[in-house]
């Protein structure tokens, strides 16, 4: 916000306290919001690597953070497009396990 | 602006230009806010204006549901002993909610006629921002109204038809001719 770009420290400090507070705040909010602030979380997890130049950009994570990205917002009004979303970032996660870790792709 | 267009029109905006707010613009929907109806007239709202980027970026931090990075935000908070004094427990416990509400759509609504967005949030730590505020006893954050100048705004989301949600004069009896 006008700041300068973090550093990987105050990155990984900032996602330390959006879990901290969402995690008191998910006790009362809709049960939804759970989800929601977990993939919000995983959004911002993507982003790391801008930050803290000792990791390595992952074009996979990059492509689910557009798609959570995208389709956040669905449990603001489409519960069941929202799970479908979630199932579906799911399914490619184990692709991209099975392509990595047992069909020797990384 | 016809106040339908700006009631139909306003969106909750979740992406915004780094332009700066005009503090006349800021002076207009407060001033729209503190005209809103207030049971008994208690008016328990306070509204702490924060454009401090320091400030604000670190409000985000503890706003989980706070998106975009706009160049302002109004925390709209309640008075709780004034509203217990006057208005007992009700005044307390639930005209202060009612109040901050709406006066809080004033508020939308003069923005969207101003051209500005906006997004309520109420996915913030209180306790955070009750620390990072110096907010005292006795006074309650509720609404935190997040404004800027728009740089995407979202379609309409889908609305519950009025037939299904209205009545005439009986719960469950049919009001006639009703569309979206």
């Amino acid at each position: 916000m006008g700041a300068a770009k973090p550093s990987g420290d105050d990155y990984l400090f900032e996602i330390a306290v959006f879990l901290a507070t969402s995690a008191l705040n998910c006790i009362d909010e809709p049960p939804l919001y759970g989800p929601f602030r977990l993939l919000d979380a995983l959004s911002k997890i993507a982003d790391l690597p801008k930050y803290a130049p000792c990791l390595k950009e992952d074009p996979f994570l990059q492509r689910i953070k557009a798609i959570v990205d995208e389709k956040k917002f669905l449990v603001m009004y489409n519960a069941e497009e929202f799970r479908k979303a979630i199932d579906e970032i799911v399914k490619m996660f184990a692709e991209e396990l099975k392509r990595r870790y047992l069909e020797g792709g990384r | 602006m016809d106040v339908f267009e700006a009631i139909k029109g306003r969106r909750s905006v979740r992406k915004y230009k780094k332009e700066p707010v005009d503090r006349e613009l800021v002076k207009k929907l407060l001033d729209a806010a503190h005209w809103a109806p207030s049971g008994g007239n208690i008016q328990p709202w306070l509204f702490i204006v924060i454009e401090d980027p320091k400030l604000l970026d670190v409000i985000r931090k503890v706003s989980p549901g706070y998106f975009g990075e706009a160049p302002l935000a109004i925390l709209v908070c309640s008075n709780k002993e004034k509203a217990y004094k006057v208005g007992g427990t009700l005044g307390r416990d639930y005209l202060t909610i009612c109040d901050c509400a709406m006066a809080v759509q004033n508020m939308l609504l003069a923005a969207y006629a101003l051209g500005l967005g906006t997004c309520v949030v109420k996915s913030f730590s209180h306790t955070a921002v009750k620390e990072l505020l110096a907010i005292p006893d006795g006074i309650e954050p509720e609404l935190l109204v997040i404004v800027g100048h728009p740089d995407q705004v979202p379609k309409p989301p889908p609305k519950v038809p009025l037939s299904e949600i209205v009545y005439l004069n009986k719960y469950g009896e049919k009001f006639p001719s009703l569309e979206g």
